[in-house]
């Protein structure tokens, strides 16, 4: 595994609805798909995902339902609400934005300035 | 939406908490499995999977806390978690939870019972419908405010005035009535038609007088009181329409007013009227300068009372312009809200008993805080552990004031009891003149308010030992490990004492200066002797004894039945007793006969009607001239007897036996006024007539051919016991007219009482709540002090081993817990110098900076401050150095 990083303070919520986005996950589901989609390159504290599942939950951008996981235990699955679909557009648009404006800042030249 | 699925999660919070609870550990337990199987798969075994799993997942317990946080709903929960370990918590301390628990109820049942008096008085509006809109408007006269009006002013003024929409008049007297029982004699108020309907929405029988009635040569109706329809009429429901004697007239009764009607004026003798009448009268036609009239009235929507008082001033002046009866006594008039009018005398004194008792919570809630730091050393240690486990230092400071509010709730419903038996209490003391007193209780009001103590006291008491436990340094405190510290600040403890020193300090010396007063108001000569003097009161009905004669007669023959009783020293009467309230006070100009005009109208004096023997019997001091005999009556000279006061004011160094007053009698018949010249033929000493602590008008004594009324107060002097002469006075009454009734039996003493019986009332609560303040003061002392030794015993066990003795060892405990009290003395002392003379208007007698009571209560409170030192500091003298340093 290549360079590892800490998560920003107030990413994981977005890389949660994000990897929820891509279909219905019970919370394992979430840190493994978040591993998956950084390519390993973001970790997550395993406890720290629920708080954050449940806070979404409450601010009505996560359903939860309970079903079986793959290997046949019952698990509660999360899904986006429209809520939560617009929400993750709004903040990867605003993440993208961010993310542009700093990769520009640092790869200035001095002939630019 | 995002409501909705708060509403939602709070409500799952609430109802479904152990579902939920179980639904997380299921979450996370399965997430750990399967972290679990998956390492399983890579190889390991299932049991080290497990473990690794567990490792990776992190503080399991920590994690479901957040959940639980991030859940919504939460803090019910927490609350409810810290409320049942609060409770875990007082059970493994039930000393401390007696004494907390005993201090706020007795603290905040204070405020309940004193509270619910306030409100009644004070705050809850009037039973009356638009009580806020009604006003009393007074007349000034001269130099006499608060006077009551004339007839015609009361219909100039309807006429003139925008700002009220009614404006109606009352006039209080004393009658008989024949119901269906024997004769009672009734307070009785003739009225404008228009006066009731201001004050209650509908008769419960009947109806109210209508416009018109209560001119002169209507028919004679009447309206009752429920307690009177009750009494005198076995309460017939079909009493409307029948007849009812009253003064020897027949009227009909056209109604009977509610149950709970009650006059609520600024005049106490309203309180118990029990018969309404129409004035019968054409006011309009009456004297302009005789004023008997109470005006009450009720101002249109919007109008404040002071616009209703500019108005009243620009209708005076046209007034005054108009007729020279009111130019010449300077007529003003002024309005007042009723509510405010009826509370006049009181409020200061339920102002200070409010102040008083909210110095009595204050102490309260410093001696709980010094309980709860004492605690705190043992609950430092168990926070120190809490916050090592992964608590927060807010959560705890929560914990902490939740387990104090609660406890502070626990104390409220304690004090509930204790504030209903308080108020029980305070009702029995029946204080005269706070009347609106009787609908105290303990209701909603008086319910929110406690609660809204209770919870204020558990912030208040609770938040200085919260910070301080949830403070410190974890390490050092869970090395010292249950050992006994010296916790916290010393200093603060010192202080929560100093304070609650001087705050008692303030209430003693209130208390003091308010018992100084009742003291002066026992040493007061009022200007007659009250031992051993009876009195009853008579009415005469005009129909009976319209003329002086029937009355003189009826009234010399009584007087000779009295005389003759065993016992009997001697026998009088007068129009009105002295500070008996009872009745309309009459009073009018007077000047010496042939002064000029601009003399005139400018002095009053009470005048009473008087019978010979009255001066001996009551025991005033006659200095010079006669009292009045049986000769004196209209058909010879007219004669009269002043009080010192009016003898010095006109006639100033000089002699007035034999002077002659211009004075307002009425030789023809009661209320037939004229104004005639008198022959001074005695000075008696000034008598005080309305109250003991103001000196008030002269006062000039006619005889009753010259001034007869319809009220009259007989006073004999007698060694005779009080239920021998009142069957005596029934049976010699009876023989001259069986349908007289005699009512106010009683000793002139009780009105003595009476007079003081407000400044009593006060004193009482003023002491109860002192003695309270005292007592919660010296708990705190006695604690801290008992605290501090224990704390120390180590310390005291050293210098006791290298050679300090016993006697040192006391000295030292007794001089560092004596510094605070001292300094709270001190201050307490300070602090009453500046607020006492916010009390004055209830003193008598005493300075507000009286440097005895002063010195009394640092005396007192220093020794009480020095008894609560005393015993923990003789424990400390015998503390035994081996098993003290063996204990650490």
């Amino acid at each position: 595994m290549t360079g590892q990083a800490q998560l920003l303070p107030g990413t994981l919520d977005l890389l949660i609805l994000k990897a929820v986005s891509l279909g219905p996950l019970h919370g394992y589901g979430v840190l493994l798909r978040i591993e998956q989609i950084s390519r390993g390159a973001l970790l997550v504290e395993q406890g720290a995902l629920y708080p954050a599942l449940y806070r979404l939950v409450r601010r009505g951008l996560l359903k939860a339902s309970w079903g079986t996981s793959d290997n046949n235990r019952r698990a509660k699955f999360y899904e986006l609400t429209a809520a939560g679909r617009k929400r993750l557009r709004q903040e990867a648009d605003g993440w993208n934005r961010l993310v542009a404006a700093i990769a520009s800042a640092l790869g200035a030249r001095p002939e630019e300035i | 939406m995002r409501l909705l699925a708060f509403l939602r999660s709070f409500a799952s919070a609430f109802f479904l908490r152990s579902r939920i609870e179980a639904e997380m550990d299921e979450e996370l337990r399965s997430h750990i499995q399967s972290r679990a199987d998956d390492l399983e798969r890579s190889g390991v075994s299932r049991t080290e999977a497990e473990r690794l799993a567990r490792l990776e997942f992190g503080g399991y317990q920590k994690f479901k806390e957040e959940c639980r946080e991030e859940r919504g709903g939460f803090w019910i929960e927490t609350v409810w978690t810290d409320i049942r370990f609060a409770l875990r918590m007082l059970r493994k301390s039930p000393g401390f939870t007696a004494v907390a628990i005993l201090t706020l109820a007795l603290g905040i049942g204070a405020n309940t019972a004193i509270f619910s008096v306030v409100n009644a008085v004070l705050l809850r509006p009037l039973p009356y419908p638009n009580a806020n809109r009604l006003a009393m408007i007074w007349s000034t006269w001269g130099n006499e405010t608060r006077g009551p009006a004339s007839g015609p002013e009361l219909i100039e003024l309807r006429k003139r005035s925008r700002a009220f929409e009614e404006i109606a008049g009352i006039w209080v007297t004393g009658g008989t009535i024949i119901g269906t029982v024997e004769p009672e004699q009734v307070r009785l108020a003739l009225t404008a038609a228009n006066f009731l309907p201001l004050l209650a929405e509908k008769p419960q029988l009947g109806r109210f007088f209508a416009p018109g009635e209560d001119r002169s040569g209507a028919a004679p109706l009447l309206i009752l009181t429920d307690g009177l329809w009750h009494r005198q009429f076995g309460a017939n429901p079909g009493i409307v329409g029948q007849t009812a004697r009253l003064n020897g007239n027949n009227f009909t009764i056209v109604g009977v007013l509610p149950r709970d009607f009650k006059l609520l004026f600024p005049d106490s003798r309203m309180a118990d009227v029990q018969v309404f009448i129409p004035f019968l009268n054409d006011l309009e036609k009456q004297n302009r300068d005789t004023g008997y009239i109470r005006m009450v009235g009720r101002l249109r929507r919007g109008v404040t009372v002071a616009q209703a008082q500019s108005e009243a001033d620009s209708i005076a002046s046209q007034l005054r312009g108009e007729a020279k009866e009111y130019a010449e006594q300077s007529l003003r008039l002024s309005v007042l809200s009723l509510q405010e009018d009826d509370v006049r005398s009181v409020q200061p004194a339920l102002v200070s008993l409010f102040a008083a008792v909210v110095l009595v919570l204050l102490v309260t809630c410093a001696n709980l805080a010094n309980l709860l730091l004492s605690r705190s050393g043992s609950r430092r240690h168990e926070t120190a552990l809490r916050a090592a486990m992964g608590a927060e230092r807010k959560r705890i400071i929560r914990q902490l004031l939740t387990e104090n509010i609660f406890l502070g709730c626990l104390g409220g419903t304690a004090a509930l009891g204790i504030g209903w038996v308080a108020l029980k209490w305070i009702l029995s003391l029946q204080p005269e003149g706070i009347y609106l007193l009787i609908a105290a209780k303990l209701d909603g009001w008086v319910l929110a308010f406690t609660l809204a103590l209770s919870i204020l006291t558990g912030i208040l008491f609770g938040l200085a030992p919260a910070l301080s436990v949830a403070r410190g340094d974890l390490v050092e405190i869970l090395k010292e490990s249950g050992k006994t510290t010296t916790t916290g600040k010393p200093w603060l403890r010192q202080l929560l004492i100093v304070s609650e020193v001087s705050l008692g300090c303030i209430l003693l010396v209130g208390t003091g200066l308010m018992i100084r007063t009742f003291t002066s108001l026992l040493r007061v000569d009022p200007g007659f002797h009250p031992q051993n003097v009876l009195t009853f009161q008579l009415s005469f009905p005009g129909s009976r004894y319209g003329t002086v004669e029937s009355l003189t007669n009826f009234l010399k023959e009584l007087r000779t039945n009295l005389s003759a009783m065993p016992g009997t020293q001697s026998v009088g009467g007068v129009s009105h007793l002295p500070l008996d309230e009872g009745l309309g006070n009459w009073y009018s100009y007077y000047w010496p006969e042939g002064a000029p005009v601009q003399q005139q109208n400018t002095v009053m004096a009470d005048h009473r009607s008087t019978l010979p023997g009255y001066f001996r019997s009551i025991g005033a001091t006659l200095l010079a001239g006669r009292e009045f005999e049986d000769t004196d009556d209209a058909v010879h000279t007219h004669v009269a007897i002043v009080d010192d006061t009016v003898a010095e004011q006109i006639w100033p160094g000089q002699d007035a036996i034999g002077k002659k007053l211009s004075v307002e009698d009425s030789p023809t018949g009661p209320f037939q006024f004229e104004r005639e010249p008198v022959v001074v033929i005695g000075v008696v000493k000034h008598v005080q007539a309305h109250s003991l602590t103001s000196k008030g008008r002269g006062q000039i004594y006619l005889p009753v051919p010259l001034a007869p009324r319809p009220v009259y107060s007989l006073v004999v002097q007698t060694t005779a016991p009080m239920q021998t002469f009142a069957a005596y006075v029934q049976q010699a009454v009876k023989k001259l007219d069986k349908d007289m009734p005699v009512s106010n039996l009683r000793p002139q003493m009780d009105y003595v009482e009476k007079a003081r019986a407000q400044t009593r009332f006060v004193t009482l609560l003023a002491g109860a709540l002192a003695a309270l303040a005292l007592f919660l003061a010296c708990i705190g002392i006695y604690g801290v002090t008992s605290y501090s030794v224990a704390q120390r015993s180590r310390e005291i066990a050293i210098r006791i081993v290298v050679g300090a003795n016993s006697a040192d060892v006391g000295r030292m405990v007794l001089r560092q817990s004596g510094l605070p009290v001292v300094v709270g003395v001190v201050a307490g002392l300070a602090m009453a110098a500046v607020l006492m003379p916010l009390l004055s208007g209830l003193l008598f007698g005493v300075h507000p900076s009286d440097p005895l009571t002063y010195a009394a209560i640092s005396l007192v409170l220093g020794a009480v401050g020095v008894l609560a030192c005393y015993f923990p500091a003789r424990r400390a003298t015998k503390v035994d150095p081996m098993t003290a340093l063996r204990a650490e």
